[in-house]
């Protein structure tokens, strides 16, 4: 009797299968593949973001209304010019020298109106202000240069935290399996919890403020950190170890002197990674109160000052950008 | 003042790498083990330092025998020559020595990478002993020629004064003039400092022409013992023939290679290859 195997061997190769690039199986799994993201598309509006962008650019263009660009040109509107001045009333203000203020500020006079809800009357009344044509620039430039200290120190933290779970967290360091496994789960439990998330509940346990903030960039991060250091060693090579071990050298010289050495230029590049990220991200702590400059942001937002609030954009930008730059040539010098 | 004390070695997939050998070296030889690939002469060497485990067998190193409780004292006093080294590449030379004094060196000034004046001055004397220079002491290992990261190895093995230095293939990379100034080296340095080397090598001639003692090894076990003086013509003979057959062995896997036919394209007529 033949076997397949037989019939296989006996065929000429003019009887060689062919390959064939499309078969009826890549259709079918096209077709499910299209049904499943249409389900989905539609889901998430996708079909909708579709339409009302395409009706913006044509509206553009001159063809047709669009809600969508009716709204741009109201936020552009309002968010323009840029708000760069502080007004302060006078009489809110104590200790003012009106011989001696501050450079290029000035007093204008001007009418501030106050509402009385029992009578249901607005009164005017003139006023004094003080104008600081930069006042608000400048305040906007040190929250920012305050989420960006966020960002560090929320980085140094995580680098507290990763580096003695990292190592406990490398199979062939780890003392015990058991520390093992803790150590890696642990480490997951802190991946797994949104900085956003967090950072709402340490705000009810800390307080509004930068605390919040700063720890829970470190905790999230701290669990991306230190799986990465877990790994690193891990896969670090085994000869130099064997050599200093084999020698009598602890493991912990051992750790010292060929796996550090090793893995330090990928560490230095993961931790400039994360400490970036925890700027970007710190930007938008602010938002649920946990410090920074989210939480101007978001009061100027509840407030419908867009002029202040493209103010705050702008200074966002840049400074990502700028940290970025910087960010690239510390890192063409260290690696 | 080393023993190996009939120990074997099998291996968990059933291999008999080492059977029932028997060695007595003596304080300060230069011992060579001789042997072709697969005869058992890396297994042999790494039970010294608790790389390996002799299966039966004793090794008793200055009157004590080798057990888990005392491997890390008897490390202490053992050096090893890896073949591939081990040197650490992104650590300067300097380091790398001074890796050598690690196990005894204090944990905390050592985790700042912080070393006494005693035993960089040692790392000096070595180095210096081994041809390498003062400008090459800031250089990273990575940065250096194979017979300079040789050299280092062997500084980093001196380092410790250590009783036993072994050294696995330790030229098996280098042209012969370098391989014959890193084994003077080796040598000198183990004269010097009164240690007793077992190394392994693949060439006779340099076997001959710096051991104190030689020691050929065949599947595992001593097929000859002796100074290079009374290794008559016959066992270097029977040494070549030995190490001859094992490379036939080894041989067909490159030989059907060579002689598989070559792809017959002529008989195929281009009109039938159209249709
Ligand atoms: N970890 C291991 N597990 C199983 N078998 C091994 C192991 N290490 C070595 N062997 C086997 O033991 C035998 C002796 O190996 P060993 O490395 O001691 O040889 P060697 O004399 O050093 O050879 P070479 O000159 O090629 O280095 C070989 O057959 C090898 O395949
Ligand atoms: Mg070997």
């Amino acid at each position: 009797m033949k076997t397949a195997n037989d019939v296989y061997q006996e065929k000429g190769w003019r009887e060689w299968q062919t390959y064939h690039a499309v078969t009826p199986k890549t259709v079918l799994f096209l077709f499910f593949a299209f049904v499943l993201l249409a389900w989905s598309g539609h889901n998430t509006e996708m079909d909708k973001a579709a339409v009302e962008t395409s009706k913006a650019v044509l509206s553009a263009v001159g063809i047709g209304d669009s809600d969508v660009l009716n709204g741009v040109t109201k936020f552009g509107s309002q968010a323009f010019p840029l708000k760069f001045e502080s007004r302060t009333e006078l009489t809110r203000l104590e200790d003012v020298d009106l011989q001696d203020l501050p450079l290029f500020s000035y007093i204008e006079e001007g009418v501030s109106s106050e509402y009385d809800v029992d009578t249901d009357t607005w009164t005017e009344e003139k006023t004094e202000y003080l104008v600081e044509p930069i006042g608000y620039l400048k305040k906007v430039l040190w929250m920012m240069w305050e989420t960006i200290e966020m960002g560090f120190w929320g980085t140094v933290i995580s680098i507290m935290i990763s580096l003695p779970l990292g190592i406990l967290a490398a199979r062939n360091y780890s003392p015990h399996p058991i520390v093992y496994h803790i150590s890696r789960g642990w480490l997951s439990f802190h991946r797994a919890m949104p900085e956003l998330i967090v950072a709402l509940f340490l705000v009810l346990i800390y307080g509004f403020g930068p605390i919040a903030g700063v720890l829970a960039l470190a905790i999230h991060t701290s669990g991306v950190l230190g799986k990465f250091f877990a790994d690193e060693i891990e896969n670090a090579p085994k000869g130099p170890q064997k050599a200093l071990s084999s020698a009598g050298a602890n493991s912990l010289k051992v750790l010292r002197y060929t796996v550090f050495p090793h893995v330090l230029p990928a560490w230095i590049a993961y931790v400039q990674y994360i400490f970036e990220r925890n700027i970007r991200t710190a930007t938008v702590l602010g938002i649920v109160g946990a410090g920074g400059i989210g939480m101007e942001l978001k009061g100027r937002w509840d407030l419908f000052d867009y002029d202040h609030v493209a103010t705050i954009l702008l200074i966002i930008f840049i400074a990502v950008l700028v940290l970025e730059f910087f960010s690239q040539k510390l890192r063409n010098k260290t690696l | 003042m080393l023993i190996f004390d009939k120990v074997s070695r099998v291996y968990p997939d059933g291999t008999q790498a080492v059977k029932d050998v028997s060695i007595h070296l003596k304080k300060g030889e230069f011992c060579v083990l001789l042997g072709p690939s697969g005869a058992g002469k890396s297994t042999l060497m790494n039970m010294v330092n608790g790389l390996v485990e002799p299966t039966t067998g004793k090794i008793i190193l200055d009157g004590e025998e080798l057990n888990k409780k005392n491997l890390q004292t008897i490390q202490r006093s053992v050096s090893m020559i890896h073949q591939q080294l081990y040197l650490i590449p992104r650590l300067s030379v300097l380091h790398n020595v001074l890796t050598g004094v690690l196990p005894q060196a204090g944990f905390w000034r050592s985790m700042i990478k912080s070393f006494p004046v005693k035993d960089q001055m040692r790392a000096f004397k070595l180095l210096n002993e081994v041809g390498l220079e003062e400008k090459h002491l800031t250089r990273r290992a990575s940065e250096l020629s194979g017979g300079q990261q040789q050299r280092v190895a062997i500084a980093r093995a001196f380092m410790t004064k250590p009783k036993v230095v072994l050294a696995d293939e330790p030229v098996a990379s280098l042209d012969p003039a370098m391989s014959r100034s890193v084994l003077n080296s080796l040598k000198t340095a183990a004269q010097t400092h009164g240690a007793t080397v077992l190394c392994t090598l693949h060439q006779m001639d340099y076997a001959l022409e710096f051991a104190d003692r030689i020691i050929a090894l065949r599947a595992g076990q001593v097929f000859f013992d002796g100074s290079p003086s009374e290794m008559g013509k016959e066992v270097q003979i029977r040494l070549y023939e030995i190490e001859r057959k094992s490379l036939e062995k080894q041989g067909p896997i490159i030989e059907s290679d060579a002689v598989s036919p070559p792809l017959q394209v002529s008989k195929v007529k281009p009109k039938d290859a159209v249709s």
